[in-house]
């Protein structure tokens, strides 16, 4: 009888779930699918004739790829950067936004907003001002450090990135934070402030702990965003100048759409970013998942 | 869930594999066979798909199609309707290319002649036009840039000619002429230097600017000491070593430009050679509207890029851009090609192509070019121009990030070499 009334529900679940799994499917699975099989043949795009070449494809992609391998350690860089930066940003405003009283509501408006905008908008907001606005804010005897080649040399084309990314990034990851603080009980705070503990001792020992669920789920967002950013890269820099500044997705996107047509290639390279995020994803996943301590 | 992925990549494996034998059967011959001809009679309607990347025209076009269609119901009693697709220029070869592999309805498409008519070809999906009439009437050069294995492949439509821009004012004042070797460029170059303006601009952030070098001097090298350069490398037999000496132009430029050229795009490029502190721009005349919008009354000069000593090699470079193809599976290739051949009509197309501001490309035209394009056709009828060579567009577009590398101290000359004979060793691979 249980048993019965189990299927039973599973069957009525699973009905609920039909048409947004049929898009999921359509649009998610079915392109992944097919992407996996052409990753196997050398396809150029455009040429009906083809051939399955195996793992030769996933084997040049690691071994003969200058570019593909320079692009992996951008990327790498890059997450390490907007991880780290993200997630103590974001922290570190949710806990100026939560100790406020009357303001909260404008701050937590203000830092949120720049996240309604897309990132390739904001891309280009943010390439207007690195050309045009710096150069001008330079003129003020004070601010003459703006002046830099913000887009054309690498070095500062990184931190160019970076900062555009957190600007429209950062607001995400506090909101959460924000919620997450505010759902630690207050005695536990007030029980170690009476206890004699500062502050700081207070944050690290009683409401750390107790965030560590959104702490893995804002490190989970920040490292998947961040593998896979692509508009900001495009609409800033397009990779350049050269290819110094060109993130994994933007060399497959290269690969196969504007420079050699390499299609069955680039989704050899694209299956590899994917592996990439799924096992750094669920390395991630299971160390925090140890950490979080339940209220 | 091992298992399920298990089976996943089982399944995809044979996915794979069953698509390749039945797409390893067809023959690039066997597309265009399977179409019927349908015969046209009279009362019928047609209904023709048209992909054109230009929606900046669309109005133009559409315009002029409807006039073909009145035209050519007149004549026939044939009735045609079309469905004009016209996305952007950057997203259009990628759209065409999902169209074509997927064997969408398409009766006449836009391809740029000298960068795809290659690979289009060989895919099987371009329809011989050669035995059209209105080939007679082509310039010589329009009709080789659309030419390929002896067969015309489309129409041409916008045609370039173009080597490097200069400031006419400023030469004048000066008393400079074009230089024709590279000593006389270094010298025109000093003398705009003594006058306290820069001798050229850099303008490198968008990387197909750089990559205009690469025409430049291959062409002007393929014409005159390395003649089969072009087919050696399209038989990896040989190297951009060869003709490393294009490096001398190319870090003259460099070394008499702005120091800020990876800062400015083209646009801002314009701008900034509009405001006259410039003498040369190594671009081409297709900007030539952008400048005049930011300076109505700059004088716009078209001259050749000498690469070395050889007066002979400093020559203009004249390809084709835009040009229209019928589809070789098309199921209305009568009407299609009608239409294709409308637009070189000799009562009509003239007032096509000055709308679209186009430069004239058959015997046909009548009507007068802009002062710099008409500068351009004198150093043509010496005999002192080339067809735009047919270097892969990987290589082309290897060749601007390549420079931009080269340009921002991260790559040494050895280093573009190097990615530039990689870029067409990868082409020939993938295109056999």
């Amino acid at each position: 009888m249980d048993k019965n009334k189990k299927r039973k529900e599973i069957r009525l679940l699973l009905l609920f779930l039909l048409p947004a799994l049929i898009f999921y499917s359509i649009f998610m699975i079915i392109p992944v699918i097919t992407g996996l099989s052409y990753s196997f043949t050398n396809w150029n795009g455009v040429n009906p004739n083809f051939e399955f070449v195996g793992l030769d494809n996933f084997v040049k992609a690691l071994t003969d790829d200058k570019n593909f391998l320079a692009s992996i350690k951008f990327t790498l860089k890059y997450v390490l950067a907007m991880v780290v930066l993200t997630n103590i940003l974001g922290l570190l405003l949710a806990i100026f936004i939560d100790a406020r009283t009357k303001t909260s509501n404008l701050f937590r408006t203000a830092f949120f907003l720049p996240n309604m905008i897309s990132f390739i908008i904001g891309a280009y907001i943010w390439q207007f001002i690195f050309r045009k606005v710096m150069t001008e804010l330079a003129q003020n005897k004070f601010l003459g450090f703006l002046e830099q080649p913000w887009l054309g040399n690498p070095n500062f084309s990184f931190w160019a990135i970076v900062m555009m990314s957190l600007w429209t990034s950062v607001g995400y990851i506090m909101v959460i934070y924000i919620a997450a603080i505010q759902g630690v009980p207050t005695e536990y705070k007030e029980a170690a402030r009476v206890d004699g503990a500062n502050k700081i001792q207070i944050f690290f020992k009683v409401t750390l702990p107790m965030i560590m669920h959104a702490v893995s789920i804002n490190l989970f967002l920040t490292l998947n965003n961040s593998f896979k950013a692509f508009d900001q890269i495009y609409g800033l820099t397009g990779g350049g100048p050269g290819r110094t500044t060109q993130v994994m997705s933007l060399n497959i996107y290269e690969e196969a759409f504007s420079s050699f047509f390499r299609y069955g290639y680039a989704n050899a390279k694209a299956i590899i970013l994917f592996l990439f995020v799924l096992v750094i994803t669920l390395i991630q996943l299971r160390l925090t998942r140890s950490k979080e301590v339940k209220a | 869930m091992k298992k399920l992925i298990a089976i996943l990549l089982v399944l995809t494996m044979v996915l794979a594999g069953c698509g390749q034998a039945n797409d390893g059967t067809d023959d690039s011959s066997s597309i265009s066979d399977n179409t019927e001809n349908t015969e046209v009679k009279a009362g019928s309607t047609v209904d023709l798909k048209l992909f054109i990347a230009q929606p900046r025209f669309r109005e133009i076009y559409e315009n002029y199609i409807d006039q073909f269609a009145a035209e050519y119901e007149e004549k026939t009693g044939v009735k045609v309707t079309y469905s004009l697709e016209m996305p952007s220029a950057d997203t259009a070869p990628e759209i065409l290319k999902t169209r074509l592999s997927t064997k969408d309805d398409l009766d006449v498409f836009m391809f740029h002649a000298i960068n795809e008519k290659a690979q289009y070809y060989k895919a099987g999906y371009l329809e011989d036009l050669s035995s059209e009439p209105w080939v007679a009437d082509l310039y010589e050069s329009a009709k080789q840039a659309v030419t390929y294995e002896e067969k015309v492949v489309g129409l041409p439509l916008e045609s370039l000619t173009w080597g490097m821009l200069y400031n006419k004012d400023l030469f004048n004042e000066l008393g400079l002429e074009p230089a024709l070797t590279l000593s006389e460029l270094k010298s025109n170059s000093e003398k705009i230097r003594a006058a306290g303006k820069t001798p050229f601009l850099a303008a490198y952030n968008e990387a197909w600017i750089p990559q205009l070098f690469l025409p430049l001097t291959v062409g002007a090298y393929a014409n005159t000491s390395h003649p089969d350069f072009i087919e050696k490398m399209n038989a990896d037999k040989s190297s951009f070593e060869e003709i490393s000496e294009m490096f001398n132009v190319i870090d003259y430029v460099h070394e008499n430009a702005n120091s800020n050229g990876l800062e400015i795009g083209g646009t801002d490029g314009c701008a900034e050679f509009a405001l006259g502190d410039y003498g040369m721009w190594v671009q081409g005349p297709w900007f030539s509207a952008t400048i005049l919008e930011a300076n109505p009354d700059f004088n716009l000069g078209v001259a050749p890029l000498p690469v070395n000593e050889d007066p002979e090699a400093s020559m203009i470079n004249a390809s084709v851009s835009t040009t229209l193809g019928v589809c070789s599976y098309s199921e209305n290739k009568e009407v299609a090609k009608a239409l294709v051949a409308y637009f070189l009509n000799p009562d009509t197309s003239t007032e096509f192509f000055t709308a679209c501001q186009f430069n004239p490309i058959s015997q046909i035209h009548t009507f007068d070019t802009y002062p710099w394009i008409a500068e351009a056709i004198a150093y043509m009828e010496e005999g002192k121009s080339y067809l735009d060579p047919s270097i892969p567009q990987a290589v082309k577009d290897e060749s601007g990030k390549a420079l931009q590398g080269y340009y921002s101290d991260t790559a040494s000359a050895d280093d573009v070499i190097m990615a530039l004979d990689e870029a067409w060793a990868i082409f020939n691979e993938v295109n056999q």
